[in-house]
């Protein structure tokens, strides 16, 4: 006699095509043998089965803890701040930028004249060489 | 643009938990298993951006396991003794069973000690069906063998533990 043993833990898990569960079925009518087995297969499957499902340990996410913005909302995020940025950098210039047809020459060269004497970047022009190349 | 179907922070908010017993009942060390996890997670992480719809359990036990099978080659090339207090923890386990949670918990170390004697392909079957909650389908799916295959390593990792818890 065939014992169709593999398909007793399928049979357990509803994995069986009917055709296949009434070969099994009419078998087991007849077998004592893959009775006992199906008996004691079932007994394993649950007491595995019956294992305490374990809790998460604390901060084993610790980055999940700590974002806050999900990360498919990043591009927002961003779009967010260069905006944030944007409008901080306008309002600033608003502030510091004289209303139009005031500005003189004086003042030009009061505020960057006053500049250039303390920032090197506005001293004399160097004067760049040509370029000659290696001969 | 196709959408992804959760961030990773709702991949371990979610799945976590699932993701460490399977971690726990395939190493058996809880350290081991926290190590699993975050490595997951941090693929997932990696992963999320390349992930085109389809079966997302699929894509994300396949991941799971391929970070198992990793850290099992990895030991092999540097193979350690248990630890002190792994040892201490057997003992234990078999000496101490008076109490009746205690002996619950006894039973599980039995059969989690019985797990660990399995062949990694089996064991791994088991767990993903009767710990994870997979379907053999979902399985075949996430270990990437035939169907079959799964059916088969399934029943002979039942009926070896059979064999060891007897």
């Amino acid at each position: 006699m065939t014992h169709p043993s593999e398909l007793i833990s399928a049979y357990l898990d509803g994995e069986l095509t009917p055709a296949e569960r009434t070969t099994l079925l009419h078998h087991l009518a007849a077998c004592g043998r893959c009775t006992s087995d199906l008996e004691q297969i079932q007994r394993v499957r649950s007491a595995v089965r019956s294992l305490p499902l374990l809790e998460l340990p604390e901060g084993i996410v610790p980055e999940a803890d700590r974002v806050v913005v999900p990360l498919r909302h990043q591009k927002g995020l961003w779009a967010g701040v260069a905006a944030a940025v944007v409008v901080a950098v306008i309002a600033v210039a608003a502030l510091i930028t004289p209303e139009p047809g005031s500005v003189s020459i004086d003042d030009l060269n009061s505020r960057f004249g006053a500049r250039a004497s303390l920032d090197p970047a506005f001293g004399p022009a160097k004067v760049v060489p040509p370029f000659v190349g290696s001969e | 643009m196709e959408s992804i179907p959760l961030t990773w922070e709702e991949v371990a908010r979610v799945y976590g938990r699932k993701i460490y017993n399977f971690a726990y009942r395939l190493t058996g060390n809880p350290d081991d298993a926290h190590d699993l996890v975050q490595e997951v997670l941090l693929r997932v992480r990696r992963g999320l951006a390349d992930y085109r719809p389809g079966s997302f359990e699929g894509w994300l036990w396949r991941i799971t396991r391929n970070a198992f099978l990793d850290d099992v080659r990895r030991k092999k090339r540097r193979p350690t003794s248990p630890l002190p207090d792994e040892v201490d923890r057997w003992d234990r386990a078999t000496s101490e069973s008076a109490d009746s949670e205690y002996a619950r918990i006894s039973l599980g170390d039995d059969i989690q000690k019985a797990l660990l004697e399995l062949p990694v392909d089996f064991r791994e079957a088991v767990v993903l069906c009767d710990v994870v909650g997979l379907s053999y389908q979902e399985i075949a799916h996430a270990v990437a063998v035939p169907i079959g295959t799964v059916r088969s390593r399934i029943h002979r990792g039942r009926s070896m533990l059979r064999e060891l818890l007897t």
